[in-house]
C-alpha cells in the first residue's frame, strides 16, 4: 500500500483547489478595492466608457503594439479627456479658495480620492436674491496639454457642468473660464452645463455618443435625458485607426500575425493612416482638427444614437459638411449655417477663407497649394508630411517635448519643404533674399505665419500661403514680413515683395500703410482677434532680432488695460520678454483700475529708461523728436479701431 | 561506453547556471548603463524575450543539476528511458533559452522574432523528460526505501570511478 501516492492524488489536489477558488472568489475583489478603480457601468452620474460597434480600446492594443502604446501614452490626445482624480487634475484641490470668478469664490477639496467644489449655481433661474451654492463632485477632466477644464456631475442623469474657473498650465494658476478664451467682454457668459455631453464629446473621446432624448440645446436639460458614453476617453488609437475588433479577433492567431510580419503586408483588419494616400490620411486628422457641421438633422440624431458616421479611411465629406469657404461659401448648407449665425463664418476665417483659429488646422492644409494642386500622391503635403503620431525609435527628444507638437524631427526646419522644392536647396538665399542662417530663411517663417489663434497663444497658419500686401490690406491679416519686420511699413514690404518676386504693388494704400509701421496699424486699429496676433508677434524672438525692442514697450504697455482678457495676457507675457520688464508685475484679470495703474507704471518704466533714445524720432513708430508719442495719430488710429465682438471657435 | 548521466547532467547544471546567470549579469549592465536597445519600450519585446532566455537558462541548470541528483540517488537502473530522458533534457536545456534569446534578437513589434519557433520544440522535450523521471520516480519506491535503509544501490559508473 502507498499512502503517500493517495495523499498527493485527492488530498493534496484538493486542497489546491479549494485554494484556487478561495483566491478568485476573494483575491480579485480584493486587488480592485486597493486600486480604487470603479466599474464603468455602475457609474450612473457621469459619461462612462463602454465598448460597442467593433472599439475595443487601447487596452486590446498594448500588448502587440508596445512602442505605439507607450508613446501615444505620452502624448496630449489621451489625456484630453480623462477621469478626474488626484493624479489626473493639474491644479490642487486641498482646501483651495479660488476667488477668480464671476460671483462669490469657489471652494475646492478632496475627500479621500474624491474631488469636491462648492459654487454658485451656474444654472440658477434667477430667482432670490442671490444664486444659491451647490457642492459637486468633480469627476472629469478637459485638456492637460495648455489649460485643464473641470467637470462636475450635476446629478441629472450623465450630464457634466463645468467649474467656473480653469487652470492655465503655464502659469499654475486659476482663471475664470472667460478669461481663457477669446471672449468679448460685453457678452454674459451661458451655462456650459451640458456642453460637454453634447460638444466635447464628440472630438474629445473616441466614439462618442451624446445621447441625448432630444438634440442639445432645443429645450432645457431638465427636460431632456442625456446617456453620454464613449468607447474610451481621450482620442485613442481606434480615432484614428479605425474600430478593431476584428483586427484583434483575426490576429489572435499567430500564424496570420507571422504571415503578415513575413510578406511585409498590410493588415487589411485596421487602417493605418500612413498608407492611406495623402488626402485620405489628412481627414483622418480633419475628423477634429477641422470645422464641419452635419448636413442635417436627421444626421445629428444617427450620430447623437451611434456616434459619429465617420471612420478612418472614409471620406470625410460623405458624413459631414466640412466648412470651407474658399470653395462652399454659397452652397445651401453653407446658407442655411449662415442663416442661423451671420457670425459663423467670421469668427473663425480671415475674411479671404483662411482659417483664422486654432484646432481647425485640416481647413488650413485642404486650400494650401501644396495639397490642392498637388497631382501626385507622393509630392501632395499631408498631415503626415510633417506629423508623426508615434515617436519613433530614432527620434531623441524627450517624450514630453515630442508631445508639445508631435513634429518630424526632420520637420523642425526647412527639411520639411526641401524634399519637394528641391530647386531651393543649393541656393535657399537666392529665394529669401536673407542669409541663409537667418530666421527669413526659414521657409516657415515666411510661408506658415503665426496668424492663427487660440488658447491664449497663437500658432503657424496651416495654411501654407505666400507673403502678399493686398491680401494683408483686403483682409487684415498681418504678412508673414511684417510680423518679423515689426518696425516697418506694409509700403516697405510691397516694395521688397515686388523688387524680389515681381509680386504687384497693391493698387490702393492708405497715408497710414504707407507711414506708419504695419504691426502698430494693425495693434491700433484691428479687432481683438488682429491685436492679439501682434502682440504675440513683439514677443517673438525672431522679430525681436529684426525689429530691436527698444521701441515695443510703450505699445505694449497700451494695451495691458485691453477689454479682451485674451489679448491682456498676451501683452503681458510680450512685455515680459522685454529687457527691464523680465519681472513686471502683472494679473490680466485684476480689477480695471489695478491694470491701468500697471499700463501707466509701464510707460514710465519705458519713459525711465535709455532705451527709449533708440528709437527717438522715428515717424514710422510714431514717435517724436524727443521721444513721446505722436498721440493725435495714435488717438486717431484707435478710434478707428474694429470693435467687432470676436469670439473664436478655439 | 556507459554514460555516467548523473555526473553528466550535475555539470551541465552548473554549466548552465554560470552561463545563464552571466546572462543575467549583462542584463542587469543593461539596466545599469541604459542600454536603449534594451530598454526602450519600443524594445520591450527584446526585453522579454532575454529575460524569459535568462530565467529559463537558470532554472534549466538546476532541473540538470536535480536529474543528476535523481539519477544518483535513485539509480539508473531504477529509471525507465533514462538515456532518452538525458537527451530531452539537453534538447530542452538548448532549445528553451536559445529560442527565447534568438525571439528577441529581431522582432516584430509586440511578436518575437521566428527564432521562438525553438520555444515549443523545447518546451515538448522539457515536458518528456519530466514525465519520464516522475514517472520513474513514482515507479522506484523499492530503490527508495533501500537508500532511506541506507542500501542504495551500485551503478556501474560508481563503480569505475
Amino acid at each position: 500500500m502507498r499512502p503517500d501516492a493517495n495523499f498527493l492524488s485527492k488530498t493534496f489536489i484538493a486542497v489546491w483547489l479549494v485554494a484556487l477558488v478561495a483566491g478568485a472568489a476573494f483575491g480579485v475583489p480584493l486587488v480592485r478595492d486597493q486600486t480604487g478603480a470603479r466599474r464603468e457601468a455602475d457609474i450612473a452620474d457621469r459619461p462612462v466608457q463602454i465598448q460597442t460597434d467593433g472599439f475595443v480600446s487601447s487596452d486590446a492594443c498594448q500588448a502587440c503594439h508596445p512602442r505605439e502604446y507607450a508613446t501615444w501614452r505620452a502624448s496630449y490626445h489621451r489625456t484630453m479627456t480623462q477621469v478626474a482624480t488626484p493624479q489626473t487634475v493639474g491644479a490642487s484641490f486641498d482646501r483651495v479658495r479660488v476667488d477668480q470668478v464671476n460671483g462669490r469664490p469657489m471652494f475646492l477639496e478632496r475627500r479621500g480620492r474624491e474631488l469636491w467644489a462648492e459654487i454658485d449655481e451656474p444654472d440658477w433661474d434667477g430667482v432670490g436674491d442671490a444664486p444659491p451654492r451647490i457642492r459637486r463632485q468633480v469627476v472629469m477632466t478637459t485638456g492637460s496639454h495648455n489649460q485643464q477644464i473641470y467637470w462636475y456631475a450635476t446629478g441629472h442623469g450623465r450630464t457634466l457642468g463645468q467649474l467656473p474657473a480653469i487652470q492655465l498650465k503655464a502659469d499654475q494658476r486659476w482663471v475664470p473660464r472667460r478669461s481663457a478664451v477669446m471672449h468679448p467682454p460685453d457678452v454674459e457668459l451661458v451655462s456650459e452645463s451640458g456642453s460637454w455631453n453634447g460638444v466635447c464629446v464628440a472630438c474629445h473621446t473616441t466614439l462618442g455618443k451624446t445621447a441625448f432624448s432630444t438634440p442639445f440645446g432645443s429645450e432645457s436639460l431638465a427636460a431632456q435625458t442625456v446617456d453620454t458614453t464613449a468607447a474610451e476617453f481621450g482620442i485613442a488609437c481606434e480615432s484614428c485607426h479605425g474600430p478593431s475588433a476584428e483586427h484583434v479577433r483575426a490576429n489572435s492567431s499567430p500564424w496570420r500575425r507571422y504571415a503578415l510580419h513575413l510578406a511585409g503586408r498590410p493588415d487589411s483588419t485596421v487602417v493605418q493612416p500612413v498608407r492611406l494616400d495623402a488626402k485620405r490620411s489628412s481627414e483622418v486628422c480633419g475628423q477634429c482638427h477641422g470645422l464641419w457641421e452635419f448636413y442635417d438633422a436627421a444626421a445629428e440624431r444617427r450620430a447623437n444614437t451611434h456616434g459619429l458616421a465617420y471612420r478612418p479611411g472614409d471620406t470625410l465629406a460623405d458624413s459631414r459638411f466640412v466648412v470651407q469657404p474658399s470653395t462652399n461659401l454659397n452652397t445651401p448648407t453653407m446658407k442655411g449655417l449662415l442663416g442661423t449665425d451671420p457670425n459663423f463664418i467670421k469668427d473663425i476665417f480671415w475674411s479671404d477663407g483662411m482659417v483664422r483659429a486654432t484646432g481647425r488646422e485640416y481647413n488650413g492644409l485642404i486650400d494650401s497649394p501644396c495639397y490642392r494642386d498637388a497631382k501626385d500622391n507622393t509630392r501632395t503635403l499631408s498631415c503626415m508630411s510633417c506629423h508623426e503620431l508615434h515617436k519613433t525609435a530614432d527620434d531623441g527628444r524627450p517624450a514630453g517635448e515630442w508631445a508639445d507638437d508631435q513634429l518630424k524631427p526632420s520637420a523642425r526646419g526647412n527639411d520639411a519643404c526641401l524634399p519637394c522644392h528641391q530647386g531651393l536647396a543649393t541656393n535657399v538665399s537666392a529665394h529669401t533674399h536673407h542669409t541663409p542662417e537667418s530666421d527669413g530663411s526659414s521657409c516657415y517663417n515666411c510661408h506658415m505665419p503665426h496668424t492663427t489663434y487660440g488658447l491664449l497663444k497663437t500658432i503657424r497658419s496651416h495654411q501654407i500661403s505666400s507673403p502678399s500686401v493686398q491680401a494683408s490690406l483686403d483682409t487684415g491679416r498681418p504678412t508673414a514680413c511684417n510680423l518679423c519686420h515689426l518696425d516697418k511699413t506694409q509700403s516697405w514690404t510691397a516694395q521688397s515683395l515686388n523688387g524680389w518676386y515681381g509680386t504687384p504693388l497693391p493698387v490702393t494704400m492708405s497715408e497710414d500703410d504707407r507711414t506708419v509701421a504695419a504691426s502698430l496699424v494693425t495693434l491700433l486699429k484691428g479687432d481683438a482677434g488682429q491685436r492679439a496676433v501682434i502682440a504675440q508677434a513683439f514677443g517673438w524672438a525672431p522679430a525681436q532680432r529684426a525689429s530691436g525692442t527698444n521701441w515695443m514697450a510703450p505699445y505694449l504697455g497700451l494695451f495691458l488695460n485691453d477689454s479682451y482678457d485674451a489679448v491682456r495676457y498676451i501683452t503681458a507675457r510680450s512685455l515680459r520678454t522685454l529687457p527691464g520688464f523680465t519681472d513686471f508685475p502683472f494679473d490680466f484679470v485684476a480689477p480695471s483700475e489695478q491694470r491701468e495703474a500697471a499700463r501707466r507704471r509701464a510707460l514710465g518704466l519705458w519713459r525711465d529708461s535709455r532705451d527709449r533714445i533708440g528709437r527717438r524720432g522715428d515717424p514710422e513708430l510714431l514717435f517724436n523728436p524727443d521721444g513721446s508719442f505722436v498721440a493725435d495719430r495714435i488717438d486717431r488710429l484707435t478710434n478707428q479701431r474694429d470693435r467687432r465682438r470676436i469670439f473664436y471657435r478655439e | 561506453m556507459p554514460v555516467d548521466y548523473a555526473r553528466r547532467h550535475l555539470r551541465l547544471g552548473w554549466w548552465w547556471l554560470l552561463i545563464f546567470s552571466a546572462l543575467g549579469l549583462a542584463l542587469e549592465a543593461f539596466h545599469g548603463f541604459k542600454v536603449s536597445a534594451y530598454l526602450d519600450v519600443s524594445n520591450e519585446t527584446r526585453r522579454l524575450m532575454w529575460r524569459l532566455a535568462h530565467v529559463h537558462g537558470t532554472l534549466l541548470g538546476m532541473v540538470h543539476i536535480l536529474f543528476g541528483l535523481t539519477v544518483k540517488t535513485t539509480g539508473e537502473a531504477a529509471m525507465s528511458r533514462v538515456r532518452s530522458t538525458s537527451l530531452a533534457l539537453q534538447w530542452a536545456g538548448v532549445l528553451l533559452p536559445a529560442g527565447f534569446f534568438l525571439g528577441g534578437v529581431r522582432f516584430y513589434s509586440g511578436d518575437p522574432g521566428l527564432g521562438v519557433l525553438l520555444v515549443p520544440i523545447g518546451a515538448v522535450q522539457l515536458l518528456f523528460a519530466l514525465w519520464q523521471v516522475a514517472a520513474s520516480v513514482g515507479a522506484t519506491r523499492p530503490g527508495y526505501t533501500q537508500i532511506q535503509e541506507g542500501n542504495a544501490p551500485q551503478k556501474d559508473g560508481q563503480k569505475k570511478r
